[in-house]
């Protein structure tokens, strides 16, 4: 018996050592990333012979990765600074059902047409500070607190909705999610232009900086003079403002917006953030890791269509994909406890 | 109180300092000049890092001034202290792993760098190179990663960073803190380091505070003792000896009976422990020990002299390298504490509310939770026996408590001790580690537990441990291994009899 313990924990050791190498590999960069998606690429070009990879189905993938690559964008910016945020759904959803009733529809006489973008974003960041104020003032854990916030927004967004389908009728924000500019799809321009700004807050601006300093060590962050408070809260509020566009985008593409919008939108955004090698302890990985971990989602799951796999074996291959990159990626030596 | 006549750029007057349990300090005067380097020794719990603490304001003293170039300084916290220019290096570093070098040299003080809103990279790194090369890293790239440095690295940077903001804050001569920065430090490094100081030297005070006394001997200018909080004697560095340091450091007070000699058994014939070879990557390595029944043998040395990490390793805390550990004539292998357990091997930790006790739990819980297996009837815990074998266990330890349903967070550290004594006693352990078992109780309580370990001893259990002082260590053990830099220095053995004083111990120690 101690003979098998001991060669199981050999096994375990070995694995751990793996694990660290690659990780060494992939928080040095975004090389793991491409290497995973030119696999998945290779992989679903050679099982449909050749029809992954044409001009179409490229698109496809781009159109369909523009807004998980927002709402990636929005959320691996709280897991850098070592919080996490699963209000996604809920703020998601109520900002939907918000601006659903404020632009051109069926059910109210409002029309404030382009204003609406501002009013959402405004409520998703609003949101967003109330997270914050949760984790840094009341002193919660910002995975209870953005758990409660889910629901809670979630229920106002039925209250206010309730629970109904409300059809957007102004054609000028249909088109600006469904068109394309150059032959590449908006949403993912859009993203890409929001990419480029993150890219640049991260690592060109004093609050980059400070969210990196807090990802790393919150105790010396703040003998270091951080406000460490504000630059948090001010993350959790940039964060609702990408679901928020997110929202309008989603909104505007099915022309409809419900309570349930926001639904689905959690799981693969939390598997781009780890497959892109955003550490989740906090403090590694950035903007173009949010990036490339979309990408490898969105094809990886378009590629199962493709080749007809059941959406049920498609749920469970994702959920491996996550355990995985979290278990390769994961940085064993900070952990003292798990909880 | 001396006046404001000599040249002092930071005067320390009266300065006093406790915490719940200890005086830290007790009304400590001390001055520090300009461009001078200034020794800061004494034992563990003499009140050094107490006293930095007070300098960076990391705390306040309970009475005292401190005088900052003649004006009298109210710091509310390290930031504070780094615009006046009192900065320290501390001994765990507090540059963050994830960041470059230039963004933890600039940490909260970017707004140099900005345009626009936006830092100007390569301004930073311009800076930054200049200030590495004054501390001889010149050829470090200030992007590279801080965390994949070596700690004598992390340690230059963080004197650069200390000297650019003393820079940017137009102080002249700053206060620089160093907490035992040659630990971290290889030989050549060392060496290395102590030019640098003697370059830095000539604009800036540093205090250095080691207990290497051969390097505070060799490096300082002026050296000053601390004892017990007190303020002991001031040497210049060139009247100093490491001898007459020694000597200053452990003082003359040695009462008798203080520890119940008396009370002080042989260990018998039966070895209860035998470690062979024992050895922790980096830490320490050769480690023997012959531990007989009945006997208690203190480990001692100072942080970092690989103690500590010898005791987890016996305890099942840490897994040993090599050598190989034998417990009644059986050869082991611990893996975690619970197979020391397995093998009757308690260990009764220096934090005892967090690793030692469970102290949401109560005294019966507490005292029950090792041997949970004896107190099932019919496979569920039986309430009788549970508090059968909490009532005899406490009366045997005479813990003071209110109930047996107390919880253990509402008692005194004296009885929250006697407590974990108990829980191992009633899992009838054979060996205990004690890691500093009088640490924050007071004197009565300190007496209860001394004469309990005597009877655990004399009942043939057998006992390592560590203490607060090195009286404690010497009035207690029957033998005493002391170790330096990982390595075992020399076994003393202590006879009831024929105590050694501290003077005979030290020089082996530091």
């Amino acid at each position: 018996m101690s003979e098998n313990g001991k060669q199981s924990g050999n096994g375990r050791r070995s694995f751990l050592k793996a694990a660290d190498r690659i990780r060494e590999l992939g928080t040095k960069g975004i090389a793991g990333q491409v290497v995973s998606l030119a696999i998945v690429v290779v992989l679903f070009t050679v099982g449909t012979a050749g029809g992954y990879l044409s001009v179409n189905n490229i698109l496809t993938i781009l159109s369909l990765a523009g807004i998980p690559m927002i709402i990636c964008l929005g959320i691996h910016q709280i897991v850098i600074i070592g919080a996490m945020d699963l209000s996604t759904e809920g703020v998601i959803s109520l900002c939907a059902v918000v601006a659903g009733f404020l632009i051109k529809n069926p059910f109210t006489p409002y029309d404030i047409g382009f204003w609406v973008i501002p009013v959402a974003v405004v409520l998703g960041a609003f949101i967003g500070v109330i997270n914050g104020l949760l984790n840094t003032k009341v002193k919660m854990p910002s995975f209870i607190a953005t758990l409660g916030m889910w629901w809670v927004a979630q229920g106002i967004a039925v209250i206010i909705g309730k629970g109904n389908a409300v059809k957007m009728l102004d054609q000028r924000m249909q088109n600006i999610a469904n068109g394309d500019l150059f032959g590449l799809p908006n949403t993912i321009l859009i993203a890409l232009v929001l990419f480029v700004g993150l890219q640049i807050l991260q690592k060109r601006t004093r609050f980059g900086t400070h969210m990196y300093a807090i990802g790393g060590d919150e105790t010396l962050a703040r003998q270091a003079g951080i406000p460490v408070d504000k630059v948090k809260i001010t993350t959790f509020a940039i964060t609702g403002a990408f679901y928020a566009i997110a929202s309008l985008l989603l909104v505007a593409r099915l022309a409809s917006s419900n309570p349930r919008t926001g639904n689905n939108m959690l799981f693969p955004a939390m598997t781009a953030v780890a497959v892109g090698g955003v550490s989740l302890s906090g403090g590694i990985g950035g903007a173009l890791n949010a990036v490339f971990g979309t990408l490898i989602v969105t094809a990886l799951n378009n590629g199962m269509v493709l080749m007809k796999v059941s959406p049920y074996i498609q749920n469970a291959v994702n959920g491996v994909v996550l355990i995985t990159a979290v278990a390769l990626t994961i940085d064993r030596k900070k952990i003292g406890i798990i909880k | 109180m001396s006046t404001g006549t000599n040249n002092a750029i930071l005067e320390l007057r009266g300065i006093r300092k406790s915490y719940p349990g200890v005086i830290a300090l007790k009304g400590v005067d001390i001055d520090i000049k300009p461009c001078e380097i200034m020794g800061l020794v004494g034992e563990n719990g003499a009140g050094k890092s107490t006293l930095m603490k007070i300098m960076i304001g990391l705390q306040k003293p309970d009475e005292g001034t401190l005088v900052l170039r003649g004006e009298t300084l109210s710091l509310d916290g390290p930031q504070a202290a780094i615009r006046r220019g009192i900065g320290m290096v501390f001994q765990e570093g507090c540059m963050i792993p994830n960041l470059s070098v230039m963004d933890n040299m600039f940490l909260g003080h970017e707004e140099e760098f900005r345009r626009f809103g936006f830092l100007r990279r390569g301004l930073m790194r311009t800076v930054a190179s200049e200030q590495l090369s004054t501390v001889g890293l010149g050829k470090l790239d200030p992007a590279a990663i801080t965390g994949s440095l070596s700690a004598a690295q992390k340690q230059m940077i963080e004197i650069a960073r200390l000297l650019w903001l003393s820079k940017r804050y137009g102080v002249e001569n700053p206060i620089l803190i160093l907490d035992e920065p040659t630990t971290v430090l290889q030989e050549g490094e060392t060496r290395i380091f102590f030019g640098l100081l003697a370059e830095l030297k000539k604009r800036a005070s540093i205090v250095f505070i080691s207990h290497r006394l051969e390097e505070v001997v060799s490096l300082s200018d002026r050296i000053v003792v601390l004892k017990d909080g007190n303020f002991m004697a001031e040497l210049s560095g060139k009247e100093a000896t490491v001898k007459g340091i020694e000597r200053l450091m452990v003082g003359h007070e040695l009462a008798e009976e203080h520890y119940r000699e008396s009370m002080q058994v042989e260990g018998s014939d039966g070895i209860a422990l035998e470690v062979e070879g024992l050895g922790l990557a980096n830490t320490f390595s050769g480690f023997d020990l012959k531990l007989r029944k009945g006997e208690i043998v203190s480990l001692v040395g100072l942080l970092g002299s690989g103690k500590e990490e010898v005791c987890k390793c016996l305890t099942g805390a840490e897994k040993a390298d090599e050598g190989k550990i034998v417990v009644e004539g059986k050869t082991v292998h611990f893996a975690s504490p619970k197979d020391a357990i397995a093998k009757s091997i308690g260990c009764i930790p220096i934090d005892r509310r967090n690793e030692g006790l469970a102290t949401s739990l109560d005294v019966s819980e507490n005292i029950n939770l090792l041997v949970l297996d004896k107190m099932r009837f019919l496979g569920f815990l039986d309430p009788r026996k549970e508090k059968a074998n909490a009532q005899q266990w406490i009366r045997e330890c005479l813990v003071k408590t209110p109930g047996l349903r107390t919880p253990c967070s509402t008692l005194s550290g004296g009885n929250q001790q006697k407590v974990v004594i108990a829980k191992w006693l009633a899992a009838a352990a054979r060996i205990l580690v004690l890691d500093h078992p009088t640490r924050g109780i007071d004197v009565g309580a300190k007496d209860e537990i001394y004469r309990r370990i005597r009877e655990l001893a004399a009942a043939g259990l057998s006992l390592i441990v560590m203490c607060d002082t090195l009286e404690e260590d010497i009035g207690l053990c029957n033998r005493m291994i002391v170790m330096k830099d990982g390595k075992v220095t020399k076994e003393i053995s202590c006879p009831k009899e024929a105590k050694p004083t501290a003077l005979d111990v030290i020089g082996y120690i530091v």
